[in-house]
């Protein structure tokens, strides 16, 4: 039983995609901030994505205002008008796939629309929520 | 009929000043283009001095309000393209020879819209058209300009959303 156990669990591992990767990641420093952390949530992954703040332009604004109601979908960056592709791995392969640029666009967002960067537990929250949806 | 040639090429090199070349030097670096132009049009980097381009790179964490950082290793090879490319830099081309004669020699603008021949260009221009959802500011080149992509910014090619073709 452990055995299968055991290969079950390395090719599960062997076949995770580089967005599972990084939430093990960050999963594990959420677990090292907070001894109490039971795992990401996309309910509030969802309140993240979704609520208004002043961001750094000094406008209301939320993850929403540039990716719009519907992932799966292109939208237009509220500020400039250029066209953002899908945010939605299922409906843009291209989405989540390097670590370096998912940290980036966090990152920049995160100081976009809330003014300050995320923390471990709401990087993990809002992405999984993206990836879900 | 070579004497025509040579007449109608001279005619062009005195009317044309220095620059053999219309409109401004297409981008080429791939980095350049998915790093800057995922939020904005991929401006040419013949847009503007690199005395620009290095002021605007010195702050990228508040770009024009927006948080446009980089990695240290991305940041330099886009820098290094900017200042290699830079509109001094090509003078043979008629937009960035027009751009660079218009600053001022203490000047740094610190936008494309901010160099004087951008502004006197657009000057006629209905303020509404240029604040319509569609268009945003002047710095979306895109939204009327039909063939900024490749560089061309010719009078015949301008589209404004809700007004048509623009006629000086």
């Amino acid at each position: 039983m452990k055995l299968i156990f055991t290969l079950l669990l390395l090719i599960s591992i062997s076949y995770a995609s580089v967005v599972d990767e990084y939430l093990v990641t960050l999963g594990a420093q959420a677990k090292v901030e907070n001894p109490n952390f039971k795992g990401f949530d996309a309910k509030r992954g969802e309140i993240i994505f979704t609520s208004k703040h002043i961001g750094k332009k000094g406008k209301e604004v939320s993850c929403v205002s540039c990716h719009g109601d519907d992932l799966s979908k292109a939208s237009k960056n509220f500020f400039t008008a250029k066209e953002i592709e899908p945010l939605s791995p299922k409906a843009n392969p291209n989405r989540f796939s390097e670590v370096k640029t998912i940290e980036k666009w966090i990152r920049r967002n995160f100081n976009d629309v809330y003014n300050r960067e995320g923390t471990t537990l709401e990087k993990g929250d809002v992405v999984t929520y993206i990836i879900n949806k | 009929m070579k004497s025509l040639i040579l007449i109608t090429a001279l005619t062009c090199a005195v009317f044309a000043g220095s620059f053999n070349k219309a409109g401004v030097a297409p981008v080429t670096n791939e980095l350049y283009k998915k790093e800057c132009g995922s939020c904005h049009f991929a401006y040419q980097p013949g847009l503007l001095p690199s005395k620009s381009w290095d002021k605007m790179m010195l702050n990228l964490s508040d770009h024009f309000g927006s948080d446009a950082s980089l990695e240290k290793e991305d940041y330099d090879s886009i820098l290094g393209y900017l200042r290699k490319n830079s509109a001094e830099k090509f003078m043979n081309y008629k937009r960035s020879a027009r751009i660079v004669n218009s600053l001022r020699a203490a000047e740094t603008p610190e936008s494309i819209s901010k160099t004087p021949y951008i502004i006197k260009k657009h000057k006629k221009i209905r303020a509404d058209l240029i604040t319509q959802q569609e268009v945003k500011g002047i710095f979306n080149c895109t939204a009327c300009h039909t063939t900024a992509q490749k560089g061309i910014y010719s009078e015949r090619d301008i589209l404004i959303p809700n007004f048509g073709k623009w006629e000086d």
